[in-house]
């Protein structure tokens, strides 16, 4: 299966996880287990990168989702780079495109980021 | 792909395990490019398929059944294409208290193939369940 996973921090210390390839029931998991660890360091903002996303299914947003609830419970934002119509379209219809703040790219990201902090 | 009467058929028959779901996609792509659906319509079949065949392993993870298999029957005819998911994955009985998490991805899915495909029935079989999906062409 295509799929992989990437973490780096922006200039702020913000981390960034990247994914590339299909984020399904199969690969899921790995995304979960990289947003449980960084918000066990005590992170309170970040980004996941869909860019090279090329298929996103409901594990995926569940896993999504669940990160989400927990980085408001610390007053914290979990943002979201997601420039492919194809992907934004399955948070268009199940309406998740309005509790996610969702950039075109990473230098949005970094400033939508900047205005909340 | 018949002009009229009885459909084509492909039928595909996968282990019910997470790395397999991507095998189905990858048919259902195959099967719904060779018909009169939008670029949309396409990604639409493939999603809805794939959150079916992922209930399925779910359901299968849950009733330690990840031993069984899931078919995957495509009908194909020049104005829809009806897709049958048919699993032996055990009964999809909730326990109390596990209902209605907004985050539970089986709602999400559940959710996504409603809004997909045109029509969808859901019906336990013994020892599983049969999802149909029916998506019609040229609209």
């Amino acid at each position: 299966m295509n799929f992989k996973i990437d973490t780096y921090n922006m200039d702020s210390g913000v981390p960034v996880i990247t994914l590339d390839g299909e984020v399904d029931v199969y690969t899921a998991p790995q995304l979960k287990q990289q947003m449980v660890s960084l918000l066990e360091s005590g992170t309170t903002h970040m980004v996941i990168d869909l860019t090279n996303v090329e298929y996103f299914d409901s594990t995926a947003l569940g896993v999504l989702i669940g990160g989400l609830k927990r980085i408001r419970e610390r007053d914290g934002n979990l943002s979201l780079i997601c420039p492919s119509p194809r992907i934004r379209r399955v948070f268009e219809i199940t309406g998740l495109d309005k509790i996610f703040d969702i950039y075109d790219n990473a230098e949005e990201a970094r400033s939508g980021i900047a205005a909340l902090r | 792909m018949e002009a009229n009467g009885e459909p084509a058929v492909v039928e595909l028959r996968i282990p019910c395990k997470p790395e397999y779901v991507g095998v189905a996609r990858l048919a259902l792509l195959g099967v719904a490019s060779r018909m009169r659906f939008s670029y949309d319509q396409v990604e639409d079949v493939r999603l809805a398929v794939g959150e079916a065949c992922t209930t399925s392993v779910e359901w299968a993870t849950k009733n330690r059944r990840d031993d069984s298999e899931i078919t995957v029957r495509s009908s194909i005819t020049d104005d829809k294409l009806t897709v049958d998911i048919i699993d032996d994955a055990g009964e999809r009985e909730e326990s109390p208290g596990e209902q209605n998490k907004e985050s539970d991805p089986q709602n999400l899915g559940a959710l996504l193939i409603t809004l997909l495909v045109d029509e969808v029935t859901v019906t336990p079989r013994n020892g599983g369940t049969h999802v149909k999906m029916v998506k019609y062409a040229g609209q």
